[in-house]
């Protein structure tokens, strides 16, 4: 069993290995960036849950309140939450939920082998395997199409491309 | 495994429906605040959705797929961080997971009713 203090340092070494994947490939930068999405949109998700708990009058509610009683409670959540930061932060969520749908689907794509080409014999001094040419075309397709929902999603928000 | 891409497979299917109901049913000279996050004046803000029975199934089955996934996707980062698996984050993200998906569940059923 680790003592406290061993452990705390395992957390940061695993920290600083997972989350610093710059001397290593796409392949890493992909994992890691899966990781952070993946973490980051579960903590919305349950901010989301709880905000919209508030739309019909908070945690006290567990019955269906007066009509007027939900309205209220659904304005002043809007009143609270409609403001560009949080339209920016709610983008963000927009760029992250994308990029870890289509980077997901490549990785379940990838572990039922499709995708993967055909595996070769490793010739000396020859540089490890990484993500072959499908696979970094779909890497870069999900990072465009991350992109595009941060935009449209800050566009829906903020109005920010109208003429 | 095969648990996450099921339930990630499902955020799909019943996301898209949430997004597109949010995101794209909306007068693109507004914007959502203005229109599909009203509470009840026009045909597409936020009652009527969950008022759709089919609708407000699917937001439940999102709600369903999304806590399987988040709550299975941090054990597994959490698992991955300090090296082994403990029972004891297991029974927290168990008991995060079905908190959300009761408190959740109301959330869907009083909006449904609410007339």
């Amino acid at each position: 069993m680790l003592s406290q203090r061993e452990g705390r340092t395992k957390v940061l070494q695993s920290l600083r290995v997972m989350l610093v994947p710059g001397r290593y490939g796409l392949e890493r930068w992909s994992f890691v960036l899966q990781r952070i999405s993946g973490v980051a949109v579960s903590l919305y998700f349950i901010a989301h849950i709880l905000e919209t708990g508030n739309f019909v009058g908070g945690i006290t509610v567990w019955t269906v309140p007066e009509y007027s009683f939900a309205e209220a409670a659904h304005q002043k959540s809007v009143e609270l939450l409609k403001n560009p930061v949080f339209d920016v932060g709610l983008a963000v969520i927009g760029f992250l939920v994308a990029l870890h749908t289509f980077n997901g689907l490549r990785l379940i794509l990838t572990h039922f082998g499709f995708l993967v080409g055909k595996p070769g014999r490793p010739e000396p001094f020859e540089q490890p395997a990484s993500l072959n040419a499908r696979q970094r075309a779909l890497f870069w397709l999900s990072i465009s199409l991350a992109v595009f929902a941060l935009l449209y999603t800050l566009d829906a928000l903020m109005g920010v491309f109208r003429v | 495994m095969l648990m996450h891409y099921l339930s990630g497979l499902g955020i799909l299917l019943f996301g898209a429906v949430h997004i597109f109901t949010i995101f794209f049913t909306y007068p693109f000279q507004a914007t959502i605040w203005e229109t599909t996050l009203k509470f009840d004046s026009i045909p597409f803000a936020i009652l009527p959705v969950y008022r759709n029975a089919l609708l407000a199934a699917s937001l439940f089955g999102l709600l369903l797929c999304t806590t399987v996934h988040a709550m299975n996707g941090l054990r597994t980062v959490i698992a991955e961080l300090v090296g082994f698996r403990n029972k004891w984050v297991d029974r927290i993200l168990i008991a995060v997971g079905v908190f959300l998906t009761v408190y959740g569940l109301r959330t869907i059923l009083i909006a449904h009713l609410l007339v």
